[in-house]
């Protein structure tokens, strides 16, 4: 018995091995898409609707700069994006692109007051919608607030993802070990924040896990029946996924320096957002002035962005139709795990269609008695 | 630094994680340290004269900078080793009577279990303190501050005497071409503005 699982176990990393050496490909971001706008690095990616006539309002969606905006689009069964398609909503992508040292002098301003509004303009025109829904994920969703609370007349519903807002919380480690980083010191040296630095950083959270499980835990998920097709192809299926998320894991872009020094300095150091105070480009952003309706998605078990940090953007905003919704899920989970696809985009789907008309044309579904809800999943 | 470090150190016997500690090692670098400090620290410190003393002031400026570094990151290590140090015993404690016997591939499994779960847990203890974020803020910060010297170095030494661009002279241009940039975009904006009002 004791022999066999010894055998078992080695033929498990040999099959999963023998995958791996056949070098697989593994193609991540494939929904169908052209790039309608670009503007330095930045590009505008417009996915081809799948359905005759989609909803009136487009959604934009805005990715954090960490990493890149193709986790929501993953893969074909997993994909985010796919799902709103589906959906029969138009869907936009700001990809940031990879800033060189050329870049080192953007700021948060050119981020949200230039390429995020340059988006949301060439989205205007090209769908003749006045409005759109801007959903922002994670530092994207915190950027949508922002952009919703200096222009929110052009915003016709918000909806964030794992957004934080409040950033003076002690139940997110990154919140912690922001406060300890000499951020002047950082940029004023890189100029360029390189990602690899921000992903020791990421890894570090859970080094063990990270650095040995995960690899551990990738073998063991491999069936050992080399006779049969099936086994073999669900075997090719499970290290083709999971290379696409160390791919996306560890495909890093650096980061802007000013634009780092701000977010770290007014965010997550001085806490300036939720109280009002912070400014872009000398123009203070009034988190009052989100008036339109707003969907704050959150997922209980996350350890990057607690939910200490998103739930305050609900009482932070004047928005009289918001609604919460948290899944139990994780960070990552709430775009690629199984729940992402049965229920979050399913959620975020049945809440947005009756706000997706233009003006005049809608609004059957609509709760009568709009007020903050929060519906735990 | 030095009196840092062995302020540190009382507030560490404080701290349950650090009990188990290497303090023979600990002291042994404190020590070490502090040798250092009134010896060859206040020789290197010591102002330069002569021709050379731009040069040689700022090459001894090194010296301080790598040993800030140096003891930063000695510091963080024998931290870390508290830390594994204590994992190992959790480990030992929760598996001791257990890996007695024949070791079969199921207690390897499990060992191997428990030894990620511990180690993990014991690691995010430690990751979540105030002792940690000072540690890594502190190292990262002589880190950057060392190679910046570096780099110092490499451009007043190398690359402006051969007449090669340095980084902060491309940086100047980046920050022209930046600013003359957003003011296209702006007067591009402004004339389309013009344009759809007319």
């Amino acid at each position: 018995m004791n022999g066999l699982n010894l055998i078992e176990d080695h033929d498990k990393f040999k099959c999963g091995m023998e995958v791996i050496l056949k070098a697989p490909e593994f193609p991540v971001a494939t929904t169908p898409s052209e790039v309608v706008y670009t503007d330095d690095k930045m590009r505008l990616i417009h996915y081809i609707p799948i359905v005759e006539k989609p909803h009136s309002v487009p959604v934009l969606i805005v990715y954090a700069l960490v990493n890149r905006y193709y986790i929501l689009d993953l893969q074909p069964d997993k994909s985010v994006i796919k799902k709103l398609l589906e959906e029969g909503f138009d869907v936009y992508v700001i990809d940031w692109g990879y800033p060189s040292g050329s870049d080192r002098y953007l700021t948060l301003d050119d981020y949200v007051n230039c390429y995020m509004n340059n988006s949301i303009d060439t989205i205007r025109e090209r769908s003749g919608s006045d409005k759109i829904t801007l959903l922002g994920v994670c530092q994207g969703g915190t950027f949508s607030v922002m952009y919703s609370a200096l222009h929110p007349e052009k915003v016709k519903n918000l909806v964030t993802l794992v957004a934080p807002v409040d950033f003076d919380t002690d139940k997110g480690i990154l919140n912690l070990w922001a406060k300890g980083l000499d951020v002047d010191r950082i940029v004023d040296y890189y100029g360029i924040v390189p990602g690899d630095f921000l992903n020791s950083g990421f890894l570090l959270l859970d080094p063990f896990r990270l650095m040995i499980d995960k690899y551990v835990g990738m073998f063991d998920r491999i069936e050992c029946n080399p006779q049969d097709i099936a086994c073999n192809l669900r075997n090719e299926e499970i290290i083709k996924n999971f290379l696409r998320m160390e791919k996306w894991i560890f495909d890093s872009p650096d980061q802007a320096g000013e634009t780092f020094r701000q977010f770290m300095k007014d965010c997550y150091q001085k806490n300036l957002l939720i109280k009002n105070e912070m400014e872009l480009n000398g123009k203070k952003i009034n988190l009052k002035n989100i008036t339109m309706p707003l969907l704050n998605v959150m997922a209980e078990f996350d350890h990057l962005v607690p939910n200490d940090a998103s739930k305050p953007l609900s009482d932070a905003v004047s928005s009289t139709d918001k609604e919460t919704l948290i899944f139990p899920t994780g960070h990552i989970g709430i775009f690629v795990g199984s729940k992402s696809q049965k229920e979050v985009c399913p959620k975020i789907a049945v809440w947005l269609k009756p706000r997706s008309f233009l003006n005049g044309k809608r609004i059957k579904n609509i709760r009568k008695n709009r007020g903050s809800k929060v519906n735990k999943k | 630094m030095v009196e840092k470090t062995q302020e540190r150190r009382d507030q560490q016997k404080n701290n349950s994680m650090e009990k188990s500690n290497f303090e023979s090692t600990q002291e042994f670098y404190d020590e070490w340290l502090k040798t250092y400090k009134a010896t060859i620290g206040k020789f290197i410190e010591m102002p330069a004269v002569g021709p050379a003393r731009e040069k040689s002031g700022k090459m001894m400026k090194g010296f301080s900078t790598f040993m800030n570094l140096y003891a930063a990151g000695m510091d963080t290590s024998s931290n870390l080793q508290t830390v594994f140090m204590e994992a190992m015993r959790k480990v030992h404690e929760k598996t001791g009577t257990e890996m007695n016997g024949e070791i079969t591939p199921e207690k390897y499994k499990e060992f191997y279990n428990t030894w990620i779960q511990t180690y993990s847990d014991t690691f995010k203890e430690y990751s979540r303190s105030d002792h940690f974020v000072a540690d890594m803020g502190k190292l990262n910060s002589y880190y950057i501050d060392f190679q910046q010297y570096q780099k110092d170095m490499l451009e007043e030494n190398y690359l402006k005497p051969m007449n090669i661009p340095t980084k902060t002279e491309i940086d100047e241009i980046n920050k022209e071409l930046y600013l003359l940039k957003k003011a296209v975009k702006e007067l591009t904006g402004q004339i389309k503005e013009l344009k759809e009002k007319k």
